[in-house]
Parts: C-alpha cells; sequence; structure tokens
C-alpha cells in the first residue's frame, strides 16, 4: 500500500478496511474480510509496517484469530489462545489483540474471554497463557461485565519501558506488570466501583477502555464505567477527569498520538447507551482532563448514536485523524484534529471496533 | 460424514467417507483428513463446540450415546451449524 492511512473497521458480520492517501480526503472501501463473523477488534503492527491483526469470533466452528503479513492484503488463521489442560476455563473470545514493546519485536498480547491475557513470540501465530495473571490471587473477585463474560479488553503497552504493561478487565479492574508480565498487581488506585457496596474495592472496577500513550512512557489513560482517568506509571492514584462532560458513562476513549494531555472521548446516556442530547460529538480535552470541549461539526445533529469501547481510533499524523464508528454502521472521520467531521463509510453492519494503521 | 453449511466451508468438502465404529471415531478420522476442522469442532479441552450438531443418520447423537454412538457400515453422520436466533 502506498504512504498514508487504513482504518480497520470490525463489525458484527466481518471486517471492512477503509484506505486513503496521506491527505485522508477520499476512502476506498474494501470488505467484508471474514464475511459474517464478528469481529471484535483489528490491529496494526507498526513495528514492522506489515503485520495486521484480526479478532475473529465466529458463533459457529469458535473464534479465530487472523495474522496478514502484507498490510491486510491477504490472511492466515493463526493457532488458537488455547487453556491449559485443566484449566477451569474455556476460550471462547478474542476481544483484543495489542503488539508489544518495540525493543520485543515478535511480542503481541491478546486479551480474551473468559478473563485472560496470552502472548505470543511469533508475531502472532501461536500463543502461550499468562498463568500469572489469569490465575491472580484476586481473580475471583472478577465477575462478568454488561458482555455477559468476563472478558480482558485493554492492553496497554507502556511506551517507554518494555516491561511495563497495563490490563483492563470487565468487570476486575486494571493490573500493572513491571517484569514484562511476570507478575501482576491490581493497579486501581483512586478509581471507583460505584456498583458495590464498597465503591472503591481494591479490584473489581469496570475499566470500559484503557489506552497507553503510544509515543511518551508512563502516560496511562482509562474510560471507566462512571468516570474518566488519566494516570503516569510515578503517580499513586489514578486522577479523576470526569468533571465538564456531559454525562458520567460511555465506552470509547482514546489519546492523541503527539500530546499526552490531549484526549478525546464519546460520552453516552448510561440508560440508554446512546449519545444523550444534542446527540453524538467527540469530546476533546487538551489539559489533561482539566476542561473538556465538545467537537462536533460536520457531524449529525441531534443523532443519538451509540459507540462501543474500540470505537474511537487516532492516526498518527499531523494534524492528527480521528475516527469513531457507530453501531448503527456508519465511519466518521476528521483529519483537523477534530475541527471538522464527515462520514468516511455508510451503512456497514454494527460497529465493534475502530482502528488504525499509518503507513509511513 | 456429511457437512453443511460453515462446517463445509471449513472441510472445503461436503462429503467424507470414514471407517469409524462411533461417532468420535468418526470425527476423528474427519479431522484426520481435513486438519482445518480440529479447532471448529472441539475446543482446547477436546470438548465438542456448543453451536454444532452432530446426528447419526437421523438422531441427535445428545439423544443416544453422544460421542460413544455406534455406527454400523453405510450410516451417515451429519455435522450440521446449529441455528440460533429467530
Amino acid at each position: 500500500m502506498k504512504r498514508g492511512v487504513a482504518i480497520m473497521v470490525g463489525t458484527k458480520k466481518g471486517a471492512y478496511v477503509l484506505r486513503s492517501s496521506k491527505t485522508r480526503t477520499r476512502w476506498v472501501q474494501e470488505g467484508p474480510l471474514f464475511a459474517g463473523e464478528p469481529v471484535f477488534h483489528m490491529s496494526f503492527d507498526h513495528r514492522d509496517g506489515e503485520s495486521m491483526f484480526a479478532a475473529c469470533n465466529n458463533t459457529w466452528g469458535g473464534p479465530k484469530v487472523q495474522v496478514s503479513r502484507d498490510q491486510g492484503k491477504t490472511w492466515t488463521v493463526a493457532s488458537n489462545p488455547a487453556y491449559p489442560e485443566g484449566h477451569r476455563n474455556t476460550f471462547r473470545r478474542t476481544w483484543h489483540i495489542e503488539p508489544g514493546h518495540a525493543k520485543t519485536p515478535n511480542v503481541v498480547w491478546a486479551g480474551v474471554a473468559p478473563a485472560g491475557l496470552f502472548k505470543s513470540t511469533d508475531r502472532g501465530m501461536t500463543w502461550e497463557p499468562v498463568l500469572s495473571l489469569i490465575d491472580h490471587p484476586t481473580s475471583d473477585q472478577w465477575s462478568p461485565g454488561g458482555a455477559g463474560e468476563t472478558a480482558l479488553h485493554s492492553i496497554a503497552v507502556d511506551a517507554g519501558d518494555p516491561k511495563r504493561i497495563a490490563i483492563a478487565i470487565s468487570a476486575g479492574g486494571a493490573y500493572l506488570s513491571e517484569d514484562g508480565g511476570k507478575s501482576w498487581r491490581p493497579w486501581n488506585e483512586g478509581t471507583r466501583a460505584e456498583f458495590q457496596p464498597n465503591p472503591e474495592p481494591e479490584v473489581g472496577q469496570c475499566v470500559h477502555h484503557m489506552v497507553s500513550h503510544p509515543e511518551k512512557g508512563g502516560e496511562f489513560f482509562q474510560r471507566n464505567h462512571h468516570r474518566v482517568y488519566f494516570r503516569n506509571a510515578e503517580q499513586k492514584h489514578w486522577e479523576d477527569r470526569q468533571e465538564g462532560l456531559p454525562t458520567n458513562f460511555g465506552f470509547a476513549g482514546t489519546v492523541d498520538p503527539h500530546d499526552p494531555d490531549t484526549a478525546y472521548v464519546i460520552p453516552l446516556d448510561e440508560r440508554l447507551r446512546l449519545a444523550p442530547t444534542p446527540g453524538i460529538a467527540v469530546w476533546r480535552t487538551n489539559d489533561r482532563g482539566k476542561t473538556w470541549k465538545r467537537t462536533d461539526r460536520g457531524l449529525p445533529k441531534g443523532a443519538q448514536l451509540e459507540v462501543m469501547r474500540e470505537g474511537i481510533a487516532t492516526d498518527r499524523l499531523d494534524p492528527v485523524g480521528i475516527y469513531f464508528g457507530t453501531v448503527s454502521g456508519d465511519v466518521w472521520g476528521s483529519a483537523d484534529g477534530g475541527k471538522n467531521y464527515e462520514r468516511v463509510a455508510a451503512y456497514l453492519p454494527p460497529i465493534l471496533s475502530v482502528s488504525t494503521a499509518t503507513i509511513e | 460424514m456429511l457437512l453443511r453449511g460453515a462446517y463445509r466451508d471449513f472441510a472445503g468438502r461436503s462429503r467424507l467417507n470414514v471407517e469409524a465404529t462411533t461417532v468420535g471415531e468418526a470425527l476423528e478420522r474427519a479431522i484426520e483428513a481435513c486438519p482445518a476442522l480440529r479447532e471448529r469442532v472441539r475446543d482446547e479441552h477436546g470438548r465438542l463446540r456448543e453451536h454444532l450438531n452432530i446426528f447419526a443418520n437421523d438422531e441427535d447423537i445428545r439423544r443416544l450415546n453422544g460421542e460413544r454412538t455406534a455406527l454400523r457400515e453405510g450410516d451417515i453422520v451429519h455435522l450440521i451449524p446449529a441455528i440460533s436466533g429467530g
């Protein structure tokens, strides 16, 4: 593929890839790939500039991880993540696939349901369970989230330290490893679980989405069930930065690749799981959540759309491109850092995830 | 063995002739012939996947003896995706 951006869209009925040059003014749609299969997440490996991964969760015949080595032109089925013989868990679905740190170029991580972390050391073709997390002494306190199962859905690799990895589980909270995944500790200080009798438990928080900054080391961001938090790995607590958002609920959130103080979230009404009045918007902070600003130019006025936890992503160009996909099947994009949005794909199946590849 | 729907696609064929005395043996022979079927038919613990119906002739093996259901020469084993939804 020529230099530019690819938006990888996972839907309930297969995956689509939208490709554009660096101008990001015209998009060519490919797909569906894996037609008919729910694709929970796709990712691009910016380390080798060629690998793509897809978490395909077919009802019939079970889930599959698909791997491409040519930027999505052809795909190969990888071996499934598998729990060890006799283990209480049976692999049901892949929720997230995350390339590892730049200094470990063959490592790829997968988050699955029932909640578990798997590690590949051959760029996604085979997987080993990370039992130090899966069988953590607190794992009996993980409870099924809204999707009806425990799921490890977020994997955040510290750009500054290949041994520091954070993960998040619904509903089990966040965990941190500082030895490359050999050991883990709960990492929820300062976050709330308002659905529990004790609203500040050690584990059990309902994290909806967590990311690390792709360039600046030590910076993490999470969209929690009720709150939004920032944290530097050196801090003792997550910083609550919910104030200023229109609702205390949402799933989708991400950070700006050029500025760790800039983040984007799409708030939803908690009961309806839809954008609140006056309709869909991306809310942006440029000051680490001290203030939030609504951005909606070009978005449909008054539209009460739904965006899921993997539903928003940025590219790595400057100005940054911001993209989100809706359950009603549209992809909206901004090529100017969120000043203006336009629809870049329409009438797709319900969108489960949006991720990007910036091809240099 | 007759493979329907998605299972026909996984195996790349709709019919397999196998020699087996039980349904479980028939499945193993089919997997040997079409290795791509293995993870589509069983999970990592060897259990049959949820959304797969297997019939020995006209009977669901859940109502017979499961994978131990005996087969005779000429019997037909059907692999059929379970219908989900309305």
